[in-house]
Formats: C-alpha cells, sequence, structure tokens
C-alpha cells in the first residue's frame, strides 16, 4: 500500500504547461489518480492525487523536479487521507 | 534554500524601422545571440528561413541527415559552453532531430533546436509532413516553444537560448510553423527575467567542513557538473589543498587530469580497481557534480558502504534522488567548493595506500600476441595527440577504452554520450568539435558498428575538409552487446555477427576521405603517425581480436567491489 498525496503545482499558463507537468509526474515513477485545475491569479493551480510506483520514489525529489520545470513557480505537497493501492 | 524572485530587467533592442518577414527576424534574432554556426537539413516548412540565410553572417554546415545535425550542435555546446544549433523541417526532419535532443538533454548540453512546421492553419490535420513534435520531445526538452505571432519570435529566442545556457543546461526546441516565418511584422521590446543567484548556505558549509576535517578516508567523486559550471579550476584547488583522492565518472574525465597522482580513475562498471576499491573503503564521499548513476554506482545500496557524503551540485533536484547526503550543498560549484576550506589531517595512511593501490593495480599494456591490442593504441595515440586533442567516441568497448586508457587535461577533450549511449555520435560529434575549435586536434573513435549509423557524415567531412582523424576499431562485432553474451547470457550469441561489414576503408575513399588499413602490432605506430600527420580528413582502419573484452566489469546488480577481472 502506497500512500496518496496531494500535490499542488502554480504555474503559468501556456501551451505545454499541462501536458509537461502530468507528463514529468508519470515518467518520474508516480501514478495519477485525480488532478483538478483552477485559476489562481496570473497562474494557474494543478492539484494531482498521485501515488508513488515503487518505495524509490520520494515526493520532495518530484517537488524539486517540478520546480525546475520553466514557468513553475511553486509546489506544495500535502498527504491525502486515506491510502490507496 | 532560498530562491530569490525573478527580477525584470530590460534586454530588448531598439524596435525595428520597418515590418521583418520571420525568417528575417529568426536571422537575427540567432545573429543576436552570437550564433555563428548553424548545423542543418533544409526541406519544404523551413525554406522560408533558408530563404532568409544568404547574406547573414550566419555559416549552415549542410548534414547528411538531421541527427548529425543535432549531434554536432551538441558537440559544439559542450566545447563552447554555447548553445548549439540545430535546423531541421517539420515531420521527418524534426523526427531525425529525436536523438540528437535526447542526447543533449540527458548529459546536460545546451542546445538550441530549431523545426520547420506547418502552416498554422494546417496543424492538426495530419497534413504532409505534420508531426507534432513540440509532444514528441516533450519529455526530452529543457523547454520548448510553438511560435504562434511572428512578432513573438525575437523574445522567444532570447528565452531559447537564456534557457539552453543557464543552471542545468539542456536543449530547448522551437518550433516555427511556415506562415509564421512568411508573416512581417515589427519587433516590439521585450524583456526576459534576470537569473537569480543561489546564496551560500552557510549552516551546510560548516557541516561540510567538519566532516573533512574529521575524515580519515575522505574521497572525491566528481561527475559531469565541473564541465557545466567550468569549474576545473576549483576542483583542481580543492584536490590540491586537501590532497584529497579522487575518483571520475565517465563525463567528469579531464576535471582533474587524468595523470594527476592522486586521480584513481574512472569509477564504476568499468571503473579502474583502484577508484571502486577507494569508493568502497572511503568514510566520507564528496560528490560534486555527479548523480548517483548506476553505471557508476553499480547496485545503490552497497555503493560507498561506509562512507557520509556531502553532495554539491547546481542542479537542486539531483540531490537525494538517489542517495540521501548528510550534508547537501545545492548551487554554484566554484563557490562552493572554494568554502570548503577544511583540511583532513588525519588521511594520510589513506592517501597512501590509494596511491599504493592505484599503482599494485595500474592497467598493463603488453598483452600477448601480434594483434593490435586497442588499449595499448589508445594510449599511445592519445599521449601523442597531446593536450590540443580532443576525443569524440561512439558507444560501444571503444568508449569505455578511450575513457580507461586515454589521458585528458580537461573536460571538453573527452566528448561522449554518457547519459543516452547513441551509437553514431563520434563523427556528427567530432564534426561540431572541429567547427567549436578548429585548432583542436580532434580524433573520433569508433566501432564498426556506430560508425555506420552516422557514415553519411563522410561527405560533410570533405565537403568542409574538416581535418577529423577517424581510428575505426573493427572486430566485425557488435563486441559489447558479444562481451556480455558471453558472459551474461551463456555465449548464446545472438545476432551480433557483422563479418560482411563493408571494406571500410573504401568506403572512405569513396567519400574522398584519405583512409587505410592495419592489422598488425607492428604497424600501429607508422599508422598513428599518419592519422597525426595527415592534414585532412582521415580514416585509420584497424582490426582487432574479435574476442577482446573490455576489464573490469562490474556485473549487472552488483556491487562495484565484485567487479570481474581479466588481464586481456
Amino acid at each position: 500500500m502506497i500512500e496518496a498525496q496531494h500535490i499542488t503545482v502554480r504555474f503559468a499558463p501556456g501551451e505545454g504547461a499541462i501536458g509537461r507537468i502530468v507528463g514529468l509526474v508519470e515518467r518520474r515513477g508516480f501514478e495519477l489518480r485525480g488532478l483538478a485545475m483552477a485559476n489562481d491569479g496570473p497562474h494557474a493551480a494543478l492539484t494531482l492525487d498521485v501515488a508513488a510506483r515503487d518505495a524509490g520514489r520520494k515526493l520532495d525529489i518530484l517537488d524539486l523536479q517540478l520546480r525546475r520545470l520553466i514557468g513553475v513557480h511553486s509546489v506544495s505537497t500535502s498527504p491525502k487521507t486515506g491510502s490507496a493501492s | 534554500m532560498t530562491i530569490a524572485a525573478p527580477r525584470l530587467t530590460d534586454a530588448s533592442t531598439a524596435p525595428q524601422p520597418a515590418p521583418l518577414s520571420g525568417a528575417r527576424l529568426v536571422v537575427q534574432a540567432l545573429e543576436r545571440e552570437g550564433v555563428t554556426h548553424i548545423f542543418g537539413y533544409p526541406g519544404g516548412a523551413i525554406m522560408p528561413v533558408y530563404d532568409a540565410l544568404p547574406g547573414s553572417s550566419l555559416i549552415h554546415i549542410l548534414v547528411r541527415h538531421e541527427q548529425a545535425a543535432a549531434l554536432a550542435a551538441d558537440a559544439y555546446g559542450r566545447v563552447t559552453g554555447r548553445p548549439g544549433v540545430c535546423l531541421a523541417t517539420s515531420g521527418p526532419g524534426a523526427t531525425n532531430l529525436v536523438t540528437g535532443i535526447a542526447n543533449a538533454f540527458l548529459d546536460s548540453v545546451p542546445m538550441v533546436a530549431i523545426t520547420g512546421q506547418v502552416a498554422t492553419h494546417l496543424i492538426g490535420t495530419d497534413a504532409f509532413q505534420e508531426v507534432d513534435i513540440f509532444a514528441i520531445t516533450l519529455p526530452i526538452v529543457k523547454h520548448s516553444f510553438v511560435i504562434r505571432d511572428t512578432a513573438d519570435i525575437p523574445r522567444v529566442f532570447a528565452e531559447a537560448f537564456d534557457i539552453a545556457r543557464s543552471g542545468r543546461p539542456g536543449p530547448v526546441l522551437i518550433d516555427l510553423p511556415k506562415d509564421i516565418t512568411i508573416q512581417s511584422a515589427s519587433v516590439e521590446p521585450w524583456t526576459i527575467p534576470a537569473r537569480a543567484t543561489e546564496p551560500l548556505d552557510e549552516q551546510a558549509i560548516a557541516a561540510a567542513n567538519a566532516l573533512i576535517s574529521r575524515a580519515r578516508a575522505p574521497l572525491l567523486y566528481f561527475g559531469g557538473g565541473i564541465a557545466i559550471a567550468r569549474a576545473e579550476d576549483a576542483l583542481r584547488s580543492f584536490a590540491r589543498r586537501t590532497r584529497m583522492p579522487s575518483v571520475g565518472t565517465l563525463k567528469g574525465l579531464g576535471a582533474i587530469p587524468t595523470d594527476d597522482p592522486a586521480f584513481l580513475g574512472m569509477l564504476g562498471m568499468h571503473g579502474s580497481k583502484a577508484a571502486n576499491i577507494a569508493i568502497d573503503n572511503a568514510d566520507l564521499l564528496i560528490c560534486v557534480g555527479a548523480r548517483f548513476d548506476d553505471r557508476a554506482t553499480g547496485k545503490l545500496d552497497s555503493f560507498a558502504p561506509n562512507a557520509k557524503v556531502i553532495h554539491i551540485d547546481g542542479d537542486p533536484a539531483e540531490i537525494g534522488k538517489l542517495r540521501r547526503p548528510e550534508v547537501a550543498l545545492a548551487g554554484d560549484l566554484n563557490l562552493i567548493l572554494d568554502a570548503l576550506t577544511a583540511f583532513p589531517a588525519k588521511a594520510d595512511p589513506w592517501r597512501n595506500q590509494c596511491a599504493a593501490q592505484k599503482e599494485q593495480w595500474a592497467q598493463s599494456y603488453d598483452a600477448p600476441g601480434n594483434g593490435v591490442y586497442a588499449p595499448a593504441l589508445l594510449k599511445t595515440l592519445s599521449e601523442r595527440a597531446g593536450d590540443k586533442a580532443i576525443f569524440t567516441c561512439d558507444v560501444g568497448q571503444h568508449q569505455m577504452w578511450v575513457a580507461q586508457h586515454c589521458r585528458f587535461t580537461r573536460p571538453q577533450a573527452h566528448l561522449t554520450s554518457a547519459g543516452l549511449g547513441t551509437m553514431g555520435y563520434g563523427i556528427p560529434a567530432g564534426m561540431g568539435a572541429l567547427i567549436a575549435e578548429p585548432d583542436a586536434t580532434v580524433i573520433t573513435v569508433s566501432g564498426d558498428g556506430s560508425i555506420m549509423m552516422n557514415i553519411q557524415e563522410l561527405a560533410t567531412l570533405r565537403r568542409y575538409r574538416l581535418p577529423l582523424k577517424i581510428l575505426l576499431l573493427d572486430n566485425s562485432q557488435l563486441g559489447m552487446v558479444r562481451q556480455w553474451q558471453e558472459l551474461f547470457f551463456d555465449e548464446n550469441f545472438s545476432e551480433i555477427d557483422l563479418s560482411d561489414n563493408p571494406d571500410f576503408a573504401e568506403v572512405a575513399r569513396s567519400f574522398g576521405i584519405e583512409a587505410f588499413t592495419v592489422d598488425h602490432r607492428s604497424q600501429v605506430d607508422g599508422a598513428i603517425d599518419r592519422l597525426l600527420a595527415t592534414s585532412g580528413p582521415v580514416l585509420c582502419h584497424v582490426r582487432i581480436d574479435p574476442r577482446a573484452n573490455v576489464w573490469p566489469l562490474v556485473p549487472p546488480n552488483k556491487s562495484n567491489v565484485e567487479m570481474m577481472e581479466s588481464r586481456w
């Protein structure tokens, strides 16, 4: 059982921006279980429910990898209530 | 760690007096960035840009396959530190760039790749030569743009170059719909954000200095991040003042000269025994600009089992990714290394032990027989080529032999496809290196498998009279695959036979390239003389023993200390 977590990414809307974020999350070993998007002033905010595919995948490293994307302004993570297999 | 908010600075030029076509704006943007050479291949959607090239200051190198354009741009970027530029048309032109873009991405090389695209109104209609190269390359670029408005061209190009070369460098793709390059626009002033500088983490510096001063067996483990940060001087100064033994990754080779007495060699799968044993015995590992890559670490949980780790990197996302360090230092490698002033005063026995093991386990070159022994040939060639040499490699056994047996006094002297492992990198990389540094003695070491991947570029060498020296080590097999099948697949040799290779010397001559073949040890000295003395492009075809293996070798999923060894 690997616990699902929320990760919220605030970013500048632009062509490819969502694809970059979602693609990176999946490519770096996290299963995407939910997704919601909202406007946040000049930025967009994408909230993802993610679960690591194995114990070697670390959310704090994913956080840093997301911050590395051009146009990403901030990333925050929080545990999700409950767990998923 | 805090990162200051970006600050806007005026980086614009004065508005143009009259509207210009998008293609002219592209050319102007490249000139403004100081680009002198572009590697490319024309085609339908990019034709307006090609129409604007004549009369500009840009020199276009017409390759014979777009993959070579990207790989040459990659090498140019590695040597100069400035983004290499490649240019291709839409559809297959763009997809042919993909391997080269991925190569640059995995090795953090600054590159700007420009692709033509079908006209805006045709995008998404499956038009002729339409592919979504923007989407195809999303996982292998640092960033990418589709330009939707001609007036955006100058700003987007400025941003693309800034992104490609800043921080951890990487490739940036610009997709240019054809109509955007045909339409005209006036240039508006634009701004690009200034880069924030990382303040030194003084607390972490103090913690690192404390670990260094207490260490009895400290070891410096450096990688390609040194070249990216142009931090060779800082690294060498640190190594000198701490008198610390060091090991390097494939990409790090040359950051500390390979003949430095305290340098123990490359670590990892084909690393030296002295390097891998030192890693195992170290009580402190100072990792600088390296990322605990699986080829370097072997089985990760048994890598440096007794060591505390100080991890220093320009990219915070690399720290802790695979090994949690005791001290993390992200930022400018030069500043961080200069701040590490502690001296490991109790490490003399360790220094002596490392030096003795380096001598004890040094490579022998007196292989039996009369055939050409590739490691000895490479060692001699490298010594005679001197400090102005740049070696570019293909991928396979020869690539590892170059890393093991050639001497490098700077990281830019060793251009190798480390992350992606791209067969076919060698000759295009040699072209890029020669354009970047025309006075260098550029030597491509290739294999008979790899050379066929981009052999068409012999025509480019001939066209531009690029004096590339190609050393082709021919064992008539896919040697590294054969070695693995021999050792780990019960000698079940499957699809590795290349005994129907063409006569490579004849092939080279048919392209107008001087070429000759050697197959006996007694011919080696003369071959090196001729290779180095030839003023134009030249290919030296060397037949080697097909049973030759690369040693040592760490088997898959094994610890580095479980390396397999054999003398020959």
